[in-house]
């Protein structure tokens, strides 16, 4: 037995030195002929534990890949809403340069301040005041149409109601000048509070969903020509001698963003071409005359001479004698441009006292004369 | 001094033993990879331990070799390093079976440890690829955390593949 064992040992020791002798002798070899003999081994033993790491290698860059993949959707995903935001913004300032560009002069720019606390939804705060020649009841818009008006001016700031503010109102008539009426804020629920309705249109005219409605520069205070918005359709009202249309605002509440604040000087000449092009008033009355229906002709022609009783009234600076003209029963287009143009010291269309509204103040058909028998 | 009495393995349980080495030189390849890093679990390390306790030292000493050998093919900048490391580790570790496998996981586990770091700093003082305070900090962090990954995966083999790796007594 122990001769064995010793013979044993004497084996392992051998075959340990051998062992190690050709470990140091492989370390010892050239460079080549040791990556030689590697790649030998590599491509014939080895080669499907080669394989295995590769693939193994190949999930693990998979799946941080993944997670680098991840990162960069979510910075992409990030950059697109900010890029998109940039682009809509781009998108507004050209539309806004290309406005400043046809209007020429008579207007200031203004920005708006953010909102302070819960206040007002439809009043806007303006970055312009009256070192920059804003004054009250000055006409806001941008590039889509109207916005509101000025209600307000500091020196430095100036506040400005919307068009869905309770007070706001604007003489309005169908770009085709074949319809005439009040346009005012909707005032319902929800999203549709940021609607209009235009009122007192005659029942004869008929308005198509997708009609643009624009000022009619009746009143003065909004000139001519100004996109207010698009019919969306009628209304069922009480009043069967007139039509009530729903009226989709041209300028969303989103896309209120920098406004041009129309000077007094441009108001009276006109904004006619920067948005639409329409005829002046006198022939858009005319032409209202001429079509033959009576009660249109009535209507138009007190219309015509309520307008001008106004102004004449203006220029003569009789504000009572011509309000009490107007009021002494004429048409439902006086009434109209009585609503917005019936001011003398202080423009009418959206006079913060709206104690009434001109359009339900009265009966439509107060001032249209009696029908020859 | 007499030697140890030398345990004597069955066929079955030579074909149990050389079937856990196979798995674990394969798990060295396939699974490695995927948990690639500063502190790695030694799969060869394991395996050559495990066998190693069932062999005689001359052919632990062998089977050393040869697995350093496949080692170093694919490191060919350091061709012979592991394999001369993984021989002497194999030697030993056939020399103390007594005392490396005495029915003890934690025991196992500390001795797979010790195995594990005289392995890495065996290499790492053969290829001589780091100096200065790297070697230091290789040496004494990053070398026992994987000596200590490596004694885990062992104990845990221990206790779950019990009859491919423990070994057995007459």
């Amino acid at each position: 037995m122990a001769p064995r064992v010793r013979s044993d040992g004497r084996l392992d020791t051998g075959l340990v030195l051998v062992c190690v002798l050709l470990a140091v002798f492989a370390l010892i070899l050239p460079r080549r002929t040791r990556e030689g003999f590697a790649a030998t081994l590599r491509t014939t033993i080895l080669s499907p534990l080669v394989a295995l790491e590769g693939r193994a290698a190949s999930v693990r860059a998979a799946i941080i890949a993944r997670t680098d993949v991840l990162v960069t959707r979510g910075q992409l995903a990030t950059q697109a809403l900010q890029v998109k935001a940039v682009a809509d913004e781009n998108v507004t300032l050209r539309k806004l340069l290309g406005l400043s560009a046809r209007l020429q002069d008579g207007f200031v720019p203004a920005e708006l301040l953010p909102p302070r606390g819960a206040g007002d939804d439809f009043t806007i705060a303006l970055a312009t005041g009256s070192d920059a020649g804003v004054q009250p009841f000055l006409p806001v818009v941008t590039a889509d149409g109207l916005v509101g008006m000025v209600q307000s001016v500091d020196r430095a700031t100036s506040f400005a109601i919307t068009w869905a503010h309770p007070d706001f109102r604007v003489s309005a008539m169908s770009v085709d000048e074949g319809a005439f009426g009040i346009v005012q804020p909707h005032l319902g629920a929800g999203a549709e509070r940021w609607l209009l309705e235009m009122r007192g249109v005659p029942f004869r005219a008929t308005l198509q969903p997708g009609t643009l409605i624009v000022s009619s520069g009746l009143g003065a205070t909004y000139p001519r020509g100004i996109p207010v918005g698009t019919v969306l359709g009628e209304l069922s009202t009480p009043e069967k001698w007139a039509r009530t249309y729903l009226v989709k605002p041209s300028v969303l509440p989103n896309a209120i963003g920098p406004v041009l604040v129309l000077l007094s000087a441009r108001t009276q000449r006109g904004v006619n071409g920067v948005w639409t092009t329409v005829s002046a008033s006198d022939s858009a009355a005319r032409a209202v005359a001429a079509a033959g229906d009576s009660l249109a002709r009535a209507a138009a022609l007190d219309e015509l001479a309520a307008r001008r009783a106004a102004l004449d009234a203006a220029a003569d600076t009789l504000a009572d004698s011509t309000l009490a003209f107007v009021a002494g029963g004429r048409s439902t287009a006086a009434d109209s441009a009585r609503a917005d143009s019936a001011r003398v010291r202080d423009r009418a269309d959206s006079v913060a006292r709206a104690r009434r509204r001109p359009d339900s103040a009265k009966p439509r058909v107060t001032g249209v004369p009696p029908a020859p028998r | 001094m007499r030697r140890p009495q030398q345990q004597t393995a069955g066929t079955g349980s030579a074909l149990l033993a050389w079937v856990g080495f196979a798995f674990l030189l394969t798990a060295n390849f396939a699974v490695g990879p995927l948990f690639s890093g500063r502190a790695t679990i030694d799969f060869i390390v394991i395996a050559i331990l495990f066998s190693s306790v069932r062999m005689r030292p001359g052919l632990a000493a062998v089977t050393g070799l040869l697995t350093g050998l496949a080692v170093d093919a694919l490191a060919p900048g350091s061709f012979g390093a592991a394999a001369l490391v993984l021989t002497l580790v194999a030697f030993g570790a056939s020399r103390l079976k007594a005392v490396f496998f005495a029915e003890h996981v934690a025991l196992t586990g500390l001795f797979v440890f010790a195995g594990k770091w005289l392995f890495d700093i065996a290499m790492t003082l053969l290829t001589g690829g780091t100096s200065g305070t790297s070697v230091i900090v290789t040496l004494l962090w990053w070398s026992p955390l994987s000596a200590v990954l490596t004694a885990l995966l062992a104990v845990l083999l221990l206790t779950v593949f019990r009859p491919l790796y423990r070994p057995h007594t007459n």
